[in-house]
């Protein structure tokens, strides 16, 4: 596992995206008080989901309102139609620590990894 | 008033709103029987990157398709044959092989069909996937993926590219010659400040500022009155009326028409339902037609006005309307209480800059962040008093807290 970011740097119901990894990866604290880790990038276009709007447990990407599930990653209605990748991310001390996941990542046309 | 849930249902139309509105009902659990009737050979797919990602190549065909291959929709499939004929009184739709297709529930999922400058192709506007025909070589229109896959194959770098239309689809389009490095791009649109009637003088300036820094020339507003081809065919030039009347030709290797489009429901006259003056089906505002056991969504289909700005959507809906539509129609046929249409959102991608819109681009704008030389505006709309609406560039943030602060998204209906 690998400290990402202080609990103090996220904000209730907002992404906070993590560019110090490749892909990058979007942390969430839900207004419900839990914190989660996603690839940041939207499956279907090169969109941050750190931007997208938090609700019910899952993240609609900010550009054409494919929603995320936080738990599973799975996209909910088109133009997405592959999951992201979930990393398993605790808080010990006020610090965020992400696993992440050793899956290939679903990144959409165009975008590759450096 | 309750109904009981339909044993089956047909979906005349195989794009968009056609495919949410199966996909919404088996997430729901219904387990009736679905068919759903396509004009085009192909199994749904998205449309908005015609005119962007897939002519630039970085989306490929496969990219497009709206299903997961992993899980595919549990649907019966009837591609490549447009529908003919509805029977409202059996629920029975034929199409132009004959063959009929009966449910005890039909959803008119068409789309719309773009049009083609006066005097080119086949009579009348409501022969889908054949946009193309009669156009002289090195004319597209872009309606389908057939009409893209054409576009796509034509050698654009170096050519001059007239782009004939003032809409969303024109502009994108207009980009995108420019990404795929024409010698020159030329929009050729009736208004002096192509989509002002549409997101307001100010938004449309930025985009006009936009183009102008890459490169796209405005010709003087003109109507297309035709078009001119060689004696091999080929395009030689677009034939225009400026509005005092005069008459002018633009030489052009390449015509892309983005002339906007009609409802595809030209095959419906006749049978009672009601449509309005661009001919789109006339529904309430869960989407029931006219007609008993007849429901329409996406962009066939003219949703009566709700919500808190009951304002009717302009002719040429957008991408969400039909997932919204099909959300809808999914709940209501489900029998339970079916949530309100969201307001209205789109969005749309030129020279790299994503620009997105929610709610009603009525009132008077108000620029909240950015500005016009930097494409990165941020326009609120407001009337009397109200805020009705917000438009960004390069602002997703911004416009999805505003677009999400006012309404949830609609959740799931329970299986």
């Amino acid at each position: 596992m690998r400290r990402v970011c202080a609990l103090n740097d996220l904000e209730p119901g907002e992404g906070l995206r993590i560019d110090d990894t490749s892909p990058p990866i979007a942390v969430f604290l839900t207004e419900e008080g839990t914190v989660h880790a996603i690839d940041d990038t939207c499956t279907h276009q090169d969109a941050s989901l750190a931007a997208g709007w938090v609700e019910d447990c899952r993240v609609e990407c900010p550009l054409h309102a494919s929603a995320f599930s936080l738990l599973t990653g799975e996209a909910d209605q088109p133009p997405a139609r592959r999951p992201v990748r979930v990393h398993r991310a605790e808080v010990h001390d006020g610090e965020v620590w992400v696993e992440v996941s050793t899956a290939a990542p679903n990144l959409p046309p165009g975008v590759t990894l450096p | 008033m309750t109904a009981s849930i339909p044993g089956s249902v047909l979906i005349v139309g195989a794009g968009l709103a056609g495919f949410q509105l199966a996909a919404t009902l088996r997430r729901s659990g219904y387990d009736g029987e679905i068919e759903i009737l396509g004009a085009e050979p192909h199994r749904p797919y998205d449309r908005p990157p015609l005119s962007k990602e897939f002519l630039t190549g970085t989306m490929s065909a496969h990219d497009l398709g709206l299903d997961d291959p992993g899980a595919p929709l549990q649907a019966r499939w009837s591609l490549g044959a447009p529908a003919a004929a509805l029977d409202p009184a059996t629920l029975t739709v034929r199409t132009s092989t004959g063959a009929t297709h009966r449910a005890e529930a039909v959803v008119l999922a068409t789309g719309c069909t773009p049009r083609i400058p006066a005097g080119m192709g086949p009579a009348g506007a409501d022969s889908v996937g054949g946009g193309a025909a009669g156009l002289p070589e090195g004319a597209f229109v872009l309606g389908c993926l057939d009409d893209a896959v054409a576009l796509r194959q034509a050698r654009v770098a170096g050519a001059r590219v007239a782009v004939l239309g003032g809409g969303f689809i024109a502009l994108e389009a207009a980009a995108t010659a420019v990404a795929r490095q024409a010698a020159e791009v030329t929009l050729v649109a009736p208004e002096s400040l192509p989509l002002a009637g549409r997101i307001g003088a100010e938004a449309a300036h930025a985009l006009r500022e936009l183009h102008l820094r890459h490169g796209v020339r405005f010709a003087p507003p003109a109507r297309v009155h035709g078009l001119s081809a060689d004696a091999g065919g080929r395009l030689r030039a677009v034939r225009l009326q400026h509005a005092d009347g005069a008459r002018a030709e633009l030489r052009a290797d390449i015509a892309i028409c983005g002339l906007g489009a009609a409802p595809t429901t030209g095959w419906l006259a006749g049978t009672g339902l009601a449509f309005d003056g661009a001919g789109r089906i006339l529904c309430d505002a869960a989407g029931r037609t006219s007609l008993p056991g007849v429901w329409a969504a996406g962009d066939c289909a003219n949703w009566e006005p709700s919500g808190p700005v009951p304002v009717p959507r302009p002719a040429g809906g957008h991408w969400q309307d039909a997932v919204d539509h099909a959300t809808v129609i999914g709940a209501a046929l489900l029998g339970s209480g079916p949530p309100a249409l969201p307001p209205p959102y789109f969005w749309s991608e030129q020279h790299g800059v994503r620009l997105q819109a929610a709610g009603h681009l009525i009132g008077h704008p108000r620029l909240s962040a950015g500005g016009i030389e930097t494409a990165d505006l941020l326009l609120v709309y407001e009337l009397d008093g109200q805020e009705t609406g917000i438009l960004g560039m390069d602002r997703p943030r911004e416009v999805t807290r505003w677009r999400r602060g006012r309404a949830r998204r609609p959740a799931v209906v329970a299986a």
